[in-house]
């Protein structure tokens, strides 16, 4: 008890010394703040009394931290000559009108502190397919099309010093229907402080998963999404669900991306069930990159998809023999790289772009051979490649021409291969307003049940409002 | 022994590591990255050995046009100080940029982000940022570093910066910034003295670059190749812009030389003008690897092209 006792007095006295010590510094801290505080009004009246004295005689104060209006006289002149009280007058007026310009933007701003960034994206596409839609398998009639694809209203904010937000609705016009569609395409959260180079990411949003398929329709640098993203991933690369990223602490670039969600492109796995932990998708991420020359970079990455149990995703998929297939496990794995000659000197005027993503899809399947209710059952893994290949040369600010190579295997069946050539022109008549003119021919082998087709496509995008220059735009 | 030797040596690099830990942090370097080579040059000579400077920008780039490029992310994820020119300059690059290096040091509004334009008062605050004036920057044209006099603000900026980031280098930071300012004050009187050939001449240029390089020096910024910031002449424009040029005498067509040369060439054959390339940030052409020597360079060549016209 003694010795509890003493303890207690000696840490009580050590703490008050500690706190003595601790307030003797925050009065000495105070002091001398004090002491600049006098000092800085000190000097300010004497400079507002030097003002004073130079009015008084007729003299213009200095205004070296002054912007000067245009055709002001140079400062040699000012020397040699002593201005007019009228001359100082008009410097005045002119200075107070320039005040009074960042005082309006200022305004400008504070009206709009507490909304977020907002923006706008159109896009239309005018097209002519040579075949009907059963004989391409798109969801968009052959023959002549407008399409608008995308309505897309972006919002940016911070959520507070710790986040940030934005949200991407999205409204496009049902092919059948005709009618606008809205949908939430991304709004989700992510991190601005997190340590240890984490930024984390929830919500609705693009997973990381290649080069393009995080890439919103509009920003590609073709007019369609390649086909083996729409094949293996299913489109864009949405999903439900939460993203780490982490940046390596070392002086050369590598990132790596792992996340979780219901869904990965355009289907959720198991809807209308118990979901357990192996019916979430999984995917990942790693890239790199490397300045080759001061003009010439190789951008390179990894990325990988799986999901362990598959449930009802996408439904029963009716083969063209009659043979039904069930998906039971996904498993996508990607390689891309991108090379690029970016001249610093006029960059936004030249350059050539040659970008390659190759994937394989190792999906198993429940294949019911006969396609009836009662049919044998079999297990079948179908090991499919695929790949895209763009090269874009950009020969003006406005002007891009490019030529796109795709090639897949279908996931269900790799002995069915599709192959699209696509050259293309871009016109950008500035940052936010841009047409695009793009030829396809697509062909597909004797085992496919679909026909060769081509296609012209016109495409319009416009922006409206706030536009940010993304990561992922670099 | 032996063995025991052996099973002592993975302990070494763990002690050189700990070591390292364990340095005093002011024993490094002050690690700074500019967006552009002005404020690395401004750096260098106030920070002198104490900070270790790397500019985004090499010289040669547009100044709202510098690459994303993924290498510069681990440079800026360990930078103490990240210094811009401000008044959305570096709009298209820098917000990108700081967000992908996760360096909480550096994210706006913290300590780290030095925007030197505080203290500027802008020329030409647009009354709307309705894209059909063009790229517009809502706060103002953002080019004041072509005015030395301005550009003394940002020196003022990246002092009082690295003061407060280093307040123990206060010292050699003063009197590396007072001898630099000397010796930039020096070169504003010559670069007065001989500008004087300068006054009142009109000139166009590519881009609304040299607003307030033509206020400092009395000239008359008469227009741009482009039609509006950022967007690309019309053939309609160019025939407006070559009247009104012949119409008011205008000597000289200034050409940056991130822009391309045939349209400035075509205006300067149909009007008579001088066509010259001037740079608008250090390195932009040889001979300028500096902010002194690049304004020594921008106002050599402007006297001369009038000088031979005479």
């Amino acid at each position: 008890m003694k010795t509890i006792l003493i303890s207690v007095v000696v840490l009580f006295v050590f703490c008050s010394s500690g706190f003595a010590q601790t307030l003797e510094e925050r009065i000495k801290t105070l002091e001398e703040t004090l002491k600049k505080q006098e000092q800085t009004i000190k000097e300010q009246q004497k400079v507002i009394e030097e003002l004073k004295a130079e009015m008084q005689k007729g003299k213009p104060p200095e205004q070296q931290q002054v912007a000067q209006p245009k055709e002001t006289p140079p400062l040699a002149a000012k020397e040699t000559e002593k201005p007019t009280i009228e001359q100082v007058q008009q410097e005045v007026g002119q200075l107070k009108e320039e005040v009074g310009q960042v005082v309006e933007a200022q305004k400008k701003n504070i009206l709009s502190v507490f909304n977020p960034a907002i923006g706008f994206v159109g896009e239309s596409i005018f097209s002519y397919r040579s075949q009907g839609s059963k004989e391409t398998g798109s969801d968009r009639p052959g023959g002549f099309d407008f399409f608008q694809r995308s309505m897309e209203l972006n919002l940016a904010a911070s959520v507070d010093p710790f986040a940030k937000g934005y949200a991407v609705i999205n409204a496009s016009a049902d092919p059948v229907t005709g009618e606008a569609k809205v949908e939430i395409e991304e709004a989700a959260v992510q991190t601005t402080s997190l340590p240890w180079n984490l930024t984390l990411k929830a919500g609705i949003f693009f997973g990381e998963f290649g080069r393009l398929s995080y890439i919103h329709d509009h920003e590609l640098p073709f007019v369609n999404r390649p086909l083996v993203l729409d094949n293996y991933i299913g489109g864009e690369s949405r999903t439900i669900g939460v993203q780490l990223n982490y940046l390596l602490p070392i002086s050369h670039y590598v990132s790596l991306t792992a996340g979780v969600g219901n869904q990965f492109g355009d289907t959720p796995n198991n809807v209308n069930d118990f979901r357990h932990f192996d019916e979430l998708n999984f995917w990942g991420r790693g890239s790199t990159y490397f300045d080759l020359t001061p003009n010439v970079s190789l951008e390179t990455g990894v990325s990988g998809l799986w999901t362990p149990k598959e449930k009802d995703r996408g439904g029963e998929l009716v083969q063209p023999d009659g043979s039904i297939l069930t998906e039971r496990r996904r498993l996508v794995v990607g390689a891309d790289v991108m090379l690029r000659y970016l001249p610093l000197r006029n960059n936004q005027f030249k350059s050539l772009t040659w970008g390659t993503e190759l994937l394989y899809s190792d999906n198993r399947y429940i294949d019911n051979v006969t396609g009836k209710p009662a049919g044998p059952l079999f297990n079948r893994d179908v090991g499919s490649f695929g790949l895209y290949s763009y090269l874009a040369y950009k020969l003006h600010r406005q002007w891009t021409v490019g030529f796109l190579f795709d090639w897949v295997q279908n996931a269900t069946n790799n002995h069915d291969q599709t192959f699209a050539y696509s050259p293309y022109i871009t016109w950008a008549i500035s940052h936010w307003n841009q047409l695009r003119l793009q030829y396809t021919h697509t062909t597909h082998n004797a085992v496919s049940p679909l026909k060769d087709d081509d296609a012209i496509y016109l495409q319009w995008a416009w922006i409206i409002g706030s536009h940010a220059h993304g990561w992922q735009e670099r | 022994m032996k063995s025991r030797l052996f099973r002592l040596l993975p302990i070494i690099p763990l002690v050189g590591i700990l070591c390292l830990a364990a340095m005093p942090a002011h024993a490094a370097k002050i690690r700074v990255v500019t967006t552009l080579t002005d404020l690395a040059d401004f750096t260098r000579a106030i920070g002198g050995d104490l900070v270790d400077v790397h500019s985004l920008a090499t010289g040669v780039e547009d100044t709202h046009g510098v690459p994303m490029k993924p290498s510069f992310v681990p440079m800026m994820n360990r930078a103490d100080l990240m210094i811009l020119i401000g008044l959305d300059m570096e709009h298209a690059f820098l917000p990108a940029l700081v967000e992908a290096s996760k360096n909480p040091r550096i994210q706006v509004g913290k300590p780290g982000y030095v925007d030197c334009s505080k203290g500027i008062i802008p020329h030409d605050v647009p009354k709307s940022t309705d894209h059909y004036a063009g790229d517009v920057h809502p706060y103002g044209n953002p080019h004041y570093m072509l005015d030395p006099v301005l550009a003394k603000t940002a020196i003022k900026n990246i002092y009082n910066a690295l003061v407060e980031f280093a307040p123990q280098y206060q010292r050699e930071f003063v009197q590396n910034r007072d001898a630099y300012l000397a010796k930039l004050d020096a070169k504003i009187a010559d670069w007065e003295r001989e500008a004087g050939p300068l006054k009142g001449v009109k000139f166009i240029a590519y881009h609304e670059e040299w607003n307030y390089f033509a206020a400092r020096f009395g000239m008359n910024f008469f227009g741009t190749v482009e039609l509006r910031p950022g967007i690309d002449p019309t053939p309609r424009h160019i025939e407006e812009l070559i009247a009104a040029m012949k119409t008011e005498h205008v000597p000289i067509v200034v050409r940056e030389p991130q822009f391309p040369e045939k349209v400035p060439k075509r205006i300067a054959e149909q009007t008579g003008a001088t066509l010259i390339t001037l740079p608008i940030m250090p390195g932009g052409v040889p001979n300028t690897e500096t902010y002194i020597k690049m304004m020594d360079y921008i106002i050599h060549t402007m006297v001369t092209a009038i000088q031979n016209r005479r």
